[in-house]
């Protein structure tokens, strides 16, 4: 390995030693990702509304079941891809403003990914119906039509010596 | 005598609506083949034999009335090979005998229906 660079590595001491480093170089984390607890006073929630950039009135935390995500703030849950393209946005191409908060669900909602609000051209039961329509309809038709078998006008093919006399239909004479 | 490929899906709503006068293509004709023939009707003659057909391996659904003609238009394939396409003559043959056998069918199923609208009337 080029020496410059084995220089700028961190020695392996540091990390051994450093929980914090070590998760923050090797897992892309670190403890400012993680919320808060969730807020117990009006203080804490004023708090946290601040830390968040959102109006006390707009800043409401998920429920304190067990899932972890503390005083996080419940956004509403609007994928990317049903925003605005046309708004001046700060990152155009993220469609965010600056020091907007992220969903909770933000890796899910993006837009390169699935879109949860999303308006349907047609609504579902009109999908259901539609598919169902079809396919019972090309049913029902099947059914109707299922003793009605097209044939060609013919008798069956006249083979000899079967014991049976077949005839033209010139005269004998 | 009617067309055949441009009947066939009226053949299938007949033969649901009205079984009684239309024959189905799985039935023989039921009524005596002489009756209305006043000078006759020509037999049809088998020419190729049991054993012609059986040594050049002819498949059973293909030994009719025209086989004589099969026979002669492999045995002219055998003959040209790899120059097929001078039995074209012999094909042809073969391939009018079928049409015309087609035709004695139709014209069978056609009797069969009239006399039983006749007799049904």
């Amino acid at each position: 390995m080029n020496p410059l660079i084995k220089a700028l590595k961190p020695p392996s001491i540091w990390l051994k030693n450093n929980a914090i480093l070590v998760t923050a170089v090797r897992n892309h984390w670190n403890k400012d990702y993680k919320p808060g607890p969730y807020p117990q006073t009006e203080e804490e929630r004023l708090k946290a509304a601040a830390k968040y950039g959102l109006d006390p009135r707009e800043y409401q935390p998920y429920p304190d079941d067990g899932q972890g995500s503390g005083d996080y703030p419940k956004l509403p849950l609007e994928s990317m891809e049903s925003r605005d393209p046309y708004y001046p946005w700060d990152n155009p191409e993220l469609k965010r403003n600056f020091n907007e908060p992220l969903h909770a669900e933000y890796d899910l909602i993006r837009e390169d990914r699935y879109d949860v609000s999303a308006k349907l051209r047609v609504p579902l039961w009109g999908m259901w119906a539609q598919f169902l329509g079809t396919m019972f309809g090309t049913y029902i038709i099947y059914r109707l039509l299922d003793n009605v078998k097209m044939f060609h006008s013919v008798i069956p093919k006249q083979y000899p010596n079967n014991g049976k006399t077949h005839y033209t239909f010139d005269s004998d004479e | 005598m009617g067309n055949s490929m441009g009947n066939t899906v009226n053949n299938g709503f007949n033969l649901y609506f009205h079984p009684e006068i239309t024959p189905s293509p799985l039935e023989e004709p039921t009524f005596d083949p002489l009756e209305g023939f006043d000078s006759g009707r020509k037999k049809r003659v088998m020419i190729a034999t049991e054993e012609e057909m059986r040594s050049a391996k002819i498949p059973l659904e293909d030994r009719d009335y025209c086989a004589h003609l099969l026979l002669k238009f492999r045995d002219c394939r055998k003959a040209n090979w790899p120059f097929a396409a001078k039995c074209h003559h012999e094909k042809h043959e073969y391939l009018d005998c079928q049409y015309d056998d087609f035709v004695i069918r139709m014209k069978e199923y056609e009797r069969e229906r009239r006399l039983r609208v006749k007799a049904a009337a």
